[in-house]
């Protein structure tokens, strides 16, 4: 009988919503998320489309500002974005991002002085591969 | 800018792109071969290719944009018939190092941009002199700009607009290039004119 009591009280004391009503929630949403388009050489690319999709197609579009930022809200929930961004002073410029929220800072950019040294590297060694071929062909033929 | 991004083109355009680029390939590098030792060449081609592969870092910003040096005219009058090529492998370059245009696309942006550097070409062999290097530096970046501009309007009626403004735009570095090709015109043809042209 002690028992049943002692677990009666339990139940009482576990079960009622208003043994919870003292916890503290914390909830939060982030309200906006910015996007910047910028050409090599960090110039702003300007009033260019944007359109934002999630997972059930486009959500949302419109134009950059003068400093090519756009800013959208999110979902609530829904921390994946695919953003597309067309150049409009310059047609024919396009360039799309997965955004995820539960990253905040996308920055994939290796530094321009290392594209370009790889760059001649290529070409050297292009070069290199030709010299070594026409140097076999005619190694053959002499 | 004339290098046009993955993504915006029809796939019917992209193929033809990739299609003509290809045998322009084979075909100037067959009549180069006819001309004379590819071999003797291939230290000045790479030159000339890591010029036109760093030429589209230099920007000029112009109204609401900015444009890039494309140094086509250039590197037609330097390299003759070897242009093309060296044009598409600077372009492979600029795509996977810069993000210049796109990978799909190397076939058209070579087009638009290999196609006057040829004519550029034909126009310096009329006469080896700056005036005749200018001309065919500022015609190169003309017609590279209305040959993209051309390819745009595949799009629809709606780009019709985009021809204007990529002209607009362009003519600050249609007058550049053109001062750039008279200048090493001048320079070359006194220190080693056999750089010039279709030559060494």
């Amino acid at each position: 009988m002690r028992k049943i009591f002692i677990f009666i009280i339990f139940m009482v004391l576990f079960l009622n919503p208003i043994a919870e009503a003292h916890r503290l929630h914390v909830v939060y949403k982030i309200s906006e998320v910015e996007i910047q388009a910028y050409y090599g050489g960090n110039i702003p690319c300007r009033d260019a489309k944007v359109k934002i999709y999630d997972a059930n197609g486009l959500y949302l579009e419109g134009t950059t500002d003068k400093e090519g930022k756009f800013r959208f809200p999110p979902k609530v929930g829904v921390n994946t974005y695919k953003v597309v961004v067309e150049a409009v002073h310059m047609p024919g410029h396009k360039a799309e991002v997965t955004i995820n929220l539960t990253k905040s800072v996308y920055t994939q950019e290796t530094p321009l002085y290392q594209n370009i040294i790889a760059g001649f590297g290529y070409l050297i060694g292009l070069a290199g591969i030709a010299m070594v071929y026409l140097g076999w062909k005619k190694g053959k033929n002499d | 800018m004339v290098h046009i991004s993955d993504g915006i083109l029809s796939f019917q355009v992209l193929a033809f792109g990739w299609i003509v680029t290809l045998l322009l390939i084979a075909l100037t590098l067959w009549w180069s071969k006819r001309k004379g030792s590819i071999a003797e060449k291939i230290p000045k081609l790479s030159v000339v290719t890591a010029a036109f592969f760093v030429a589209s870092l230099i920007h000029i910003p112009v109204g609401p944009t900015s444009v890039h040096l494309i140094l086509n005219g250039l590197v037609g009058i330097m390299l003759g018939t070897l242009s093309y090529p060296a044009i598409f492998i600077g372009l492979i370059l600029q795509a996977f190092l810069f993000g210049h245009g796109g990978v799909t696309v190397i076939g058209i942006n070579a087009m638009d941009m290999g196609i006057p550097a040829l004519i550029a070409y034909s126009i310096f062999r009329i006469r080896q002199s700056p005036l005749f290097g200018a001309i065919a530096g500022g015609v190169a970046v003309t017609l590279a700009v209305l040959l993209t501009a051309a390819v745009l309007l595949t799009l629809g009626e709606s780009y019709i607009w985009v021809v204007r403004a990529l002209i607009i735009y362009h003519i600050p570095i249609i007058v550049i290039e053109s001062l750039i090709a008279a200048s090493v015109v001048a320079f070359l043809s006194k220190v080693k004119p056999e750089l010039l042209g279709g030559g060494k």
